[in-house]
């Protein structure tokens, strides 16, 4: 088994083939989650996978998210590696509990004696008229708890990459799969590979300013950097790809190099993670900064269902351009 | 169905345990020695001896809110240092947990404790899992959640009954229902006061005990046990009982309900009674017992008091497992 053969895969094919792997690699491995196993999951992640292992180790739930993540936290309990599915992310207030007061605290408050070695896949993110209720992101639902591990890839390789290294850790994570980036294809590796959690990619390296980026923000960026570069400005755009703990290292590495910083998050602005990052590279890069933070963020609005509503309220390239372009003037 | 003498006596020691270990805890507590909340199983010691008897070391239980009597039991039992379980109470660092759990996430798998959770029904969805792990790897254990009146509010409750009840899971419910969850009476809280009637729909064996007579607990107990590791997939008990301990406030139940519960359905001195007709035994046989098994909770309570408290520098430490690079 090589990884280095390369070849073309969507985001939804990447994480399918992750799965595939943890299934084939380990018996301790299995899926549970509504509608993931002869109908293959709503975004068709789990496709296939339960011809291959069979109704017990991909298995399909009831609408019990509470009892969906109890079950992955107490099989974790003695030795299992779940992979639960919440269908879609704004689903989670269901079993908030769940994963804040149970998976999040059992290593800790149990003084280390259970291992709550989960993976919480979720489709998170607006932009196709999903309205309310299936739209959202919800990192920030999430960082303020501790013990809680926040994956959010942006390319298929880092998607496959980061499943299979959220299954083999010992963590609790919560995995989340941006919607519009579904359908994205990119290379994919063949084979098992990991890709390290903790670990922020440098998406683009510039020297004039720097981006902070996760998920379809990252191609955002990109795009924007794309434009900005026929205007001589050479833009950093970093893509956080853990988003708890995160790797604050690389992120002031590179405010250091260029002094300035723009955090693009889709999530509203007020206690999120652009928040978060905005202040953290404040309080350590304050004298290599020659602007203040800008944050490119959600409007304080929940997620509208017209799309002329929503594309006004979620940030796109333009807000990213206005952001570069307001850190550069200052 | 009677109980032969010797395992009666045990199971009167048993009882003595939890009452005694509550009494001194209460007492320290009150003197200000032990932090935040207590939760006393005073009065419900028949039900938390009874499950304690039939669940083996590689058995797992999710405690309730009223629970230190079955933490005290388990640890004593299957690894006889029950004063563990008085000193995280106490806080201390030799604590089963190093004092960062206390009186309501004490956890020890060893001994099968799979720790309480203090926001009520949790653990009735993560005891799912646990047996569902049993259930794949064909190991006949019994994973047991123990829950009171009021968890029945919660939607845990009807998440977990059913999906326990489709998967045909080896789980044990053992519904304590003392009559109140803290002020709310059970039939004023729920459509039913009796729970079973509310577990029936889900299509298990729904058993209702009196939980103050020890010879049923234990042989209801038994039958459910037995019928899940047979494979027969969940099983709910209710014990009907009734707690000691009123509100923080003070007593809030009327009179002579207190003196009911207290004085003619106390499960302790129901069992006295029972040895004191069935054997030789003496009442003085009994108070021996009793006296034992206060001097044995009065050295816990001197382990948990000259124990170290935990190193500060700890609390941070094991909020992720690999630490912060989650290695």
């Amino acid at each position: 088994m090589s990884a280095t053969t390369v070849r073309t895969r969507t985001f939804v094919q990447a994480l399918n083939e992750a799965l595939d792997i943890s299934l084939a690699r380990d018996p301790n491995v299995y899926l549970l989650g509504e509608d993931i196993a002869e109908m293959g999951g709503d975004f068709g992640v789990t496709r296939g996978l339960w011809a291959k292992y069979g109704a017990e180790r991909v298995r399909d739930t009831p609408l019990s998210e509470a009892a969906i993540i109890g079950t992955a936290v107490g099989s974790a309990m003695v030795g299992l590696r779940p992979v639960a599915e919440i269908m879609f992310a704004d689903f989670l207030g269901e079993c908030y509990d769940q994963l804040v007061n149970n998976a999040a605290k059992m290593h800790y408050m149990f003084d280390g004696q259970f291992k709550a070695s989960i993976v919480v896949r979720t489709a998170c993110g607006g932009g196709f008229g999903g309205g309310p209720h299936h739209s959202q992101s919800v990192e920030g639902w999430f960082l303020n708890v501790p013990g809680m591990v926040i994956v959010a890839p942006a390319t298929p390789a880092d998607a496959k990459g980061l499943l299979l290294a959220s299954i083999e850790n010992d963590n609790p994570i919560l995995f989340l799969e941006h919607k519009a980036l579904y359908r994205l294809k990119g290379e994919v590796p063949e084979g098992h590979y990991t890709t390290p959690l903790r670990k922020a990619a440098i998406a683009r390296p510039g020297k004039d300013v720097t981006v902070v980026a996760t998920m379809k923000m990252v191609h955002e960026a990109l795009a924007a950097a794309s434009e900005l570069e026929q205007e001589g400005i050479d833009v950093e755009v970093i893509d956080l790809r853990t988003i708890r703990p995160y790797d604050a290292e690389t992120v002031l590495a590179s405010v250091h190099k260029t002094g300035r910083a723009v955090v693009a998050n889709e999530a509203p602005k007020l206690g999120g993670l652009a928040a978060e990052l905005s202040a953290t590279i404040s309080e350590e890069c304050f004298r290599a900064l020659k602007a203040p933070v800008v944050r490119v963020a959600g409007l304080d609005a929940p997620i509208p269902f017209s799309l002329v509503l929503e594309t006004y309220i979620l940030p796109g390239k333009k807000q990213v351009v206005e952001g570069i372009r307001s850190v550069l003037r200052a | 169905m009677a109980l032969d003498i010797e395992t009666l006596v045990d199971l009167y020691r048993d009882m003595w345990l939890i009452r005694a270990f509550e009494f001194g805890l209460e007492r320290e507590f009150k003197k200000g020695n032990v932090p935040g909340m207590l939760h006393t199983g005073v009065g419900q010691e028949a039900t938390q001896a009874a499950l304690a008897a039939h669940l083996k070391a590689t058995d797992c239980f999710f405690p309730d809110h009223r629970c230190h009597g079955i933490n005290a039991l388990a640890q004593e039992k299957h690894q006889g240092d029950g004063e563990r379980i008085m000193a995280e109470l106490f806080g201390r660092a030799t604590g089963v947990c190093s004092g960062k759990g206390g009186s309501l996430h004490s956890a020890n798998p060893r001994v099968g404790n799979f720790g309480d959770n203090a926001v009520e029904g949790s653990y009735m969805a993560t005891v799912l899992g646990v047996a569902l792990a049993w259930q794949m790897r064909k190991q006949p254990n019994v994973a047991c959640c123990i829950i009171g009146d009021g968890t029945v509010g919660r939607g845990e409750f009807h998440e977990s009954l059913n999906m326990a009840a489709i998967w045909k899971l080896p789980v044990l419910y053992a519904c304590v229902n003392n009559g109140y969850a803290i002020s709310m009476p059970v039939g004023k809280g729920h459509a039913s006061a009796d729970i079973v009637d509310l577990a029936r729909g889900y299509g298990m064996p729904c058993v209702q005990v009196d939980g103050n007579e020890i010879e049923l607990a234990y042989a209801e107990v038994a039958r459910a046990v037995d019928s899940i590791r047979a494979g027969n997939g969940p099983y709910f008990l209710e014990f009907k009982t009734w707690r000691w301990q009123g509100l923080f406030s003070g007593e809030f139940r009327p009179a002579e309900e207190v003196r009911y519960w207290k004085e003619d359905r106390d499960p302790i001195r129901l069992a006295r009674q029972k040895i004191g007709a069935q054997s030789s035994l003496q009442a003085a046989d009994l108070d021996r017992i009793e006296a034992e098994v206060v001097q044995q909770i009065e050295t816990w309570i001197d382990f948990a008091k000259n124990s170290p408290m935990p190193d500060p520098a700890k609390a941070t430490a094991d909020v992720y497992v690999g630490g912060e690079e989650l290695r």
